[in-house]
């Protein structure tokens, strides 16, 4: 896994986790759309990465998956966030936060000195 | 955590494959559907809508390569199939396989029984707490090779004045005695060690304690757990109860672990009491304040953080100072250590060159063996060039192809490791059952040990890379075109050396190499077993008794003996009895330096004799020829005392001159010498003839005491062994508590004598056998391999008028030119190498040219042996078949 993809994913993860929370249970499909309108269309997925994703968080733990019946009665398999994967959201969360913040110093333009 | 549990799930993932694939295959598939509905309700044509979905999701075939990947390891998984594919084919060519892993076993099995031996007597540390800070400490007398033990006034100054240790002990290194108890009585041996020889050695005691400060002089005693356990059932309540030793009484106060036989690791020994006590367990015990007189055996406790540099600078301070104060006994001495337990610094250089030439000569069968098997598999891998190149075609990267080689050829090393293990354990266990020719307890038992363990793991895995290397180089490098079609995808055109060529002459040279090695130590156990001994082994019963520690006072340990002789000789089918101190050839014995008495002694020219205790009749019981004068009879212990000696004695005392009634003087003693009787092996079967001098046990037994006890020799009509038990009963008669021990046919003793000659001869034996069959098969193989290649060739020149002779020949010459090449390489390496071997060698001489003389002409035979076939076959070739065959 290189870096590139690393970043990629821990991105996506947060975007994923913080879906799932504001949605609660969703399939892929519609957490891809739902990433895609909370973004503003700026993003554009490609959706074959995102399930990928999904396998890692499921795998670590943090969210859960089971096949249900979708809105337009289609099979679907749903995700929802365990108890671990709201915490690591808010943890992952604040990190973003801060890392932004930071940035966010050097990129604006300096006031004092 | 989390990252370990995502871990264990995607191994596990490599186990489960199906049912996740599937699912995922249905997750994907809704996807797509739920797009397309989506699409559908935008407007979209159905198909149009599903080839957009499709597009978005990135190929249906990459997200599934990409969730797999998630899901299991692939590098593991790959891996895996890698190992699944080579089982498959190394069960599909059962008998390459089979030949390959039993010629690595071999040589891995060779390797790893002489590592044990390495394991056992280099790299053993010895059983004693933290071992790496426990030094053994040596005296270096001025002007000497090696080293010395300590006087026990040099050991106190040394543990009073050297700031490097946090103790220092010492021991008296032997101590034969006989312990009593519940069981028969035993005669077992022991040590005399300072109070603080536990704790400075911190020894973890099973039971009890090791000795305190101001035991000095306590009757007290540690028991080995061997002995504890053989003698006293186990005994958990030993501790605090009273064993007798000798006669005289002592409390247990411990005993040490099972693995502790005393610090130095050949000796065995299973007991330990306070030195005080020495005086009363051996006589003529040292004087403890006796400067001059060099026993105790030192070993030193660093302290913490102090370096090895800083002890050296540290003892030589300390050795000029001792040498100042004490200039009569202490001048010019130095002082030399090691860690403690490791070989003793007189043996470890004849045991490090044994080990080494050892180590050689197996490492050469593991590289025939090895040889051998790089070729079977550059075969194999010939054979297998069109999968290759079938398998590059369709896109494997030749790294791939090479992995899977290698996996292979590490899955045969290390099955030919699996092999390899079993055998050594089997030959450790033959080589333990080994009694080495010596009067005094000696451990060398061999066992496969945790390091043996890892060294033949580390062997497997790098003798299976270096056999894959060649293969997997060849694997991937085919001529596709030429693979493709069917033809041989390694030959290059017009390279006639090729690398299976130059295997076979490496691995022919080795064997040579092997086989003057090998060769030389047949003819040397030949001439070991044409050594005129000199005297007759037949009908003669050992039996040893030490009634001195029993008790008796040496005019009582002369009656018993006397008496002995007398009811021993009464039984029928005794032809004599007769009594010695130590039977020859075992070993060692005692010496001392002689002078013609009267004349002055000229720059101290001692000649050194080897002495012997006997009573009359020895020489005629054991066969020996008496040359002049005549046989002990009659002298009394306080007669004028008599010797009788070999005549390598007379030649190197007297200068061959008649020594009849002439007087020698050895230590305080002067003996008149009154017969001259012929050579006999003393010590070793391969010494040169040593002088030998012959006394009275009468004589000698009050002031001269032997420490090794007294033998019984008893010359039977028939079979000794047939009156052992009467034997017995007789002592058993005298005294029921008296220990017998060295119970053994003469026949036995001797061929114990044999055991170094017949160990070599048997090692070197099955290692050059090996090597030779291992070098022929592989001789076999390439010459047939070459055979196969050239059908058609050898089909167009039959075709052509050439005959099956003419054909014969040319298969025959090119394995004869490989082998000459390789005798020439090999046989002026073995010449250098059995240069080492001299040591080792009975009667021979290292170049010992019927062995230089028959290994090339004997060697080329088997070569031409091995030809033979393949040529028969090249011979036989039908040419109409070879040209249709292609």
């Amino acid at each position: 896994m290189g870096d590139k993809t690393d970043v990629w994913q821990g991105t996506l993860a947060l975007m994923v986790l913080r879906t799932l929370e504001t949605m609660g249970s969703q399939h892929g499909y519609g957490l891809a759309r739902r990433i895609e309108q909370t973004s503003g269309d700026l993003l554009q997925l490609n959706y074959g990465t995102l399930y990928p994703a999904l396998l890692k968080l499921e795998q670590e733990g943090f969210i859960r998956s089971s096949w249900g019946i979708s809105e337009n009665n289609r099979r679907a398999k749903f995700y929802e966030l365990t108890k671990a994967g709201h915490r690591q959201l808010k943890r992952a969360a604040a990190e973003w936060e801060q890392t932004t913040n930071i940035l966010a110093r050097f990129l604006t333009p300096a006031e004092e000195a | 955590m989390r990252e370990l549990k995502a871990l264990a799930l995607r191994i596990g993932g490599l186990f489960r494959f199906r049912r996740p694939e599937a699912d995922f295959a249905a997750e994907l598939e809704s996807h797509v559907a739920l797009h397309t509905d989506e699409g559908i309700r935008t407007g979209l044509k159905p198909a149009e809508a599903r080839r957009q979905a499709l597009i978005r999701l990135g190929g249906e075939e990459q997200t599934r390569q990409a969730h797999r990947e998630r899901r299991t390891l692939p590098w593991l998984e790959s891996l895996l199939r890698d190992f699944n594919y080579g089982l498959r084919t190394l069960a599909k060519h059962r008998s390459t396989t089979a030949i390959a892993i039993l010629s690595i076993g071999l040589g891995i099995g060779a390797n790893a029984t002489i590592f044990s031996m390495v394991s056992r007597f280099v790299l053993r540390p010895a059983p004693v707490g933290d071992p790496t800070t426990l030094l053994a400490v040596h005296t270096l007398p001025q002007g000497e090779q090696c080293c010395n033990a300590f006087s026990y006034p040099l050991y106190t100054d040394l543990r009073d004045q050297a700031k490097s240790f946090s103790g220092v002990a010492a021991d008296y290194e032997l101590i034969p005695a006989s312990i009593g108890g519940s069981a028969e009585p035993e005669r077992v041996w022991g040590q005399g060690v300072t109070a603080n020889f536990f704790s400075v050695a911190e020894i973890p005691m099973k039971l009890g304690r090791g000795f305190v400060s101001g035991e000095d002089n306590a009757p007290a005693v540690v028991l080995g757990a061997g002995l504890w356990q053989r003698h006293f059932n186990a005994d958990p309540g030993i501790v605090g109860k009273s064993v007798t030793l000798s006669n005289h009484t002592f409390t247990v106060v411990g005993v040490a672990p099972l693995a502790f036989h005393g610090v130095e690791q050949i000796l065995y020994t299973e007991f330990w009491v306070p030195l005080g006590n020495v005086a009363n367990l051996v006589p003529l015990a040292p004087k403890e304040s006796a400067r001059d007189y060099h026993w105790a055996m030192v070993i030193a406790r660093l302290k913490p953080g102090v370096a090895r540099s800083q002890v050296a600078a540290e003892l030589s301070t300390l050795a000029l100072r001792f040498g100042k104060n004490n200039p009569a006994t202490d001048a010019g001495n130095s002082f030399v250590f090691e860690q403690a337990g490791t070989l003793p610094p007189r043996e470890r250089n004849a045991v490090l060159i044994f080990l080494a030439a050892l180590s050689v000569v197996v490492l050469l069968v593991l590289s025939i063996a090895g040889a051998n098997v790089a070729n079977l598999l550059f075969a194999q891998a010939a054979g297998r060039q069109r999968d290759m190149a079938v398998r590059l075609a369709l896109g494997a990267t030749r790294a791939r192809l090479q992995r899977q080689m290698l996996m292979e050829s590490v899955m045969l090393g290390m099955g030919g490791g699996a092999v390899g293990l079993l055998l050594s354990l089997w030959a450790t266990s033959a080589l333990s059952t080994l009694r080495l020719p010596a009067p005094i307890p000696l451990d060398v038992s061999v066992a496969v040990d945790w390091r043996v363990l890892l060294f033949a793991f580390a062997l497997s895995v790098i003798s299976g890379l270096l056999l894959g290397l060649a293969p997997a180089w060849a694997a991937a490098r085919p001529l596709l075109v030429n693979a493709l079609k069917g033809e041989d995808a390694l030959a290059r055109p017009g390279r006639r050396i090729t690398l299976r060529n130059l295997l076979v002459i490496a691995q022919i040279a080795m064997s040579v190499v092997l086989l003057c090695v090998t060769g030389l130590f047949l003819r040397s156990l030949q001439s070991a077993a044409t050594i005129d001994i000199g005297f007759r082994p037949a009908n003669l019963l050992l039996m040893s008794v030490d009634p001195r520690v029993q008790g008796f006072t040496p005019e009582q340990t002369a009656r018993f003996l006397a008496e002995l002789r007398q009811h021993v000789a009464a039984l029928p089918g005794v032809v004599s009895a007769i009594s010695t101190d130590v039977a020859p050839l075992s070993g060692g014995n005692r010496s001392d330096g002689f002078t013609i008495a009267g004349r002055p002694v000229k720059d101290s020219s001692f000649s050194y004799a080897d002495l012997y205790m006997v009573t009359p009749g020895f020489f005629e019981a054991l066969g020996m020829p008496r040359m002049m004068g005549r046989d002990f009879g009659g002298e009394t212990a306080t007669g004028p005392r008599t010797a009788v000696v070999n005549q390598a004695f007379v030649q190197r005392v007297f200068g061959g001159q008649n020594p009849i009634g002439q007087h020698v003087q050895g230590g305080s003693l002067t003996y008149e010498i009154i017969g001259v009787v012929g050579n006999a092996k003393s010590r070793t079967l391969g010494e040169e003839s040593r002088p030998m001098l012959y006394r009275s046990l009468d004589q000698t037994i009050a002031d001269d005491p032997s420490l090794m006890g007294y033998t019984l020799i008893v010359h039977t009509a028939g079979n000794p062994s047939a009156i052992e038990e009467a034997v017995r009963r007789q002592i058993y008669g005298l005294d029921p508590t008296m220990a017998i021990y060295n119970e053994e046919t003469m026949e036995q003793h001797v061929r114990t004598a044999y055991i170094l000659p017949r160990l070599a001869a048997t090692l070197f034996g099955t290692f050059g056998f090996i090597g030779l069959v291992l070098a022929s098969v592989g001789l076999y193989g390439v010459m047939s391999y070459a055979v196969t290649r050239r059908t058609r060739e050898i089909g167009i020149r039959m075709a052509l008028g050439a005959q099956p002779g003419t054909v014969e020949r040319l298969v025959l010459r090119q394995g004869l030119i490989l082998t000459l090449i390789a005798v020439a390489l090999g046989w002026p390496a073995a010449w250098m190498l059995a240069k080492m071997a001299s040591s080792f060698l009975y009667g021979i001489q290292p170049h010992d040219a019927l062995t230089f003389a028959l290994v090339p002409p004997l060697l080329a035979m088997i070569a031409l042996a091995a030809c033979y076939i393949p040529a028969r076959r090249a011979a036989s070739i039908n040419p109409m078949q070879a040209l249709r065959t292609e």
